[in-house]
């Protein structure tokens, strides 16, 4: 009898074991539609920050949910994903947002010279600040 | 008077010249792949940014290392913090030049590219074999080639070590643009 209830003991404890690796295996990508945005700023002010100081910006800002706002100076496609860029102040550097797809199929609505805000998880300097994933915010 | 119109002139002329030679594109597209028993590993970057200079056949790309989009988060999570510790060393690059860049046309030509590749803060010079086309208005590159873990110490956890493969296909392409400014 006693075996009995530790064997059982012991294989709801396997299955509750292998439900949460599972699902730690399993586990979604952050869903940036619906979070909230960890930091937000205009492009000027991130391409500021980078362009600065980089080591610290990349520790302020790295995989964070940042929003910007911005005024759209380009808008392209490219492998059926849309990239709009962000016009700075700055000559060579602005904030490149790579759109999701759910927000690519809204690009149409878009046109250049327009002020918009956008919200992307930040991964990077090079020439321009680097959003991937990015949604519209209040369009 | 007329002299220094002319020098301005020229001036000028050699700078528009220079800028045109350059090639540039900041959404090119890595994808690197390994074979694992329970599920291939797959990541693709495409905010890749690289430069031709077309007067000297030189090539620089930088690669954020947090740009690597992978299908499951967590083999994301593991790629960042424990194989390369993109929060120590966020970007890799490559510098070098193109063999024999002259040579290319507009048919698909195929070129060697020698260069040092840094990844994970371990430089090694490599040389890979890519396909090059060119057009008045772009210049476009691609081809792959096989990285080894251990040329960069990038350490795999024992435990997991059989399963991934040390050797990983990396395959490329960059659209090069005309860069104006």
């Amino acid at each position: 009898m006693k075996i009995k209830k530790i064997i059982i003991g012991i294989l709801v404890f396997a299955i509750i074991g292998a439900f949460v690796a599972y699902k730690m295996y399993n586990k979604p990508h952050v869903n940036v539609a619906a979070a909230s945005a960890d930091i937000s700023l205009t492009a000027d002010e991130i391409l500021n920050d980078f362009s600065s100081d980089e080591n610290s910006a990349n520790s302020k800002y790295l995989e964070k949910i940042i929003e910007v706002k911005g005024v759209v100076s380009e808008i392209n496609i490219e492998k059926e994903k849309g990239i709009i860029t962000l016009k700075t102040n700055d000559d060579f550097g602005s904030v490149l947002c790579h759109l999701s797809d759910e927000a690519t199929k809204k690009l149409n609505l878009l046109k250049e010279g327009q002020a918009i805000i956008v919200k992307g998880i930040c991964t990077g300097f090079l020439m321009d600040v680097i959003l991937v994933k990015c949604e519209f915010v209040n369009q | 008077m007329k002299i220094l119109i002319t020098i301005f002139c020229c001036f000028l002329f050699i700078t528009v010249c220079n800028s045109q030679e350059r090639y540039l594109t900041k959404n090119g597209s890595i994808t690197f792949y390994s074979k694992m028993p329970l599920e291939d590993i797959k990541a693709d970057n495409n905010q890749v940014l690289s430069i031709i200079d077309a007067s000297s056949g030189k090539m620089a790309i930088s690669i954020l290392m947090k740009s690597f989009m992978f299908k499951k988060a967590l083999m994301q999570e593991h790629f960042n913090e424990n194989y390369v510790e993109s929060d120590k060393f966020p970007k890799a690059t490559f510098k070098g030049s193109i063999l024999n860049y002259d040579a290319i046309k507009q048919a698909a030509t195929k070129a060697k590219v020698k260069g040092i590749l840094t990844i994970h803060g371990i430089s090694k010079e490599i040389t890979i074999d890519a396909n090059f086309t060119k057009t008045k208005e772009t210049v476009e590159v691609n081809g792959s080639f096989f990285i080894e873990m251990d040329d960069f110490d990038i350490e795999i956890p024992a435990v997991v070590a059989k399963k991934i493969a040390t050797k990983i296909k990396v395959s490329f392409n960059f659209n090069h643009k005309p860069y104006k400014k």
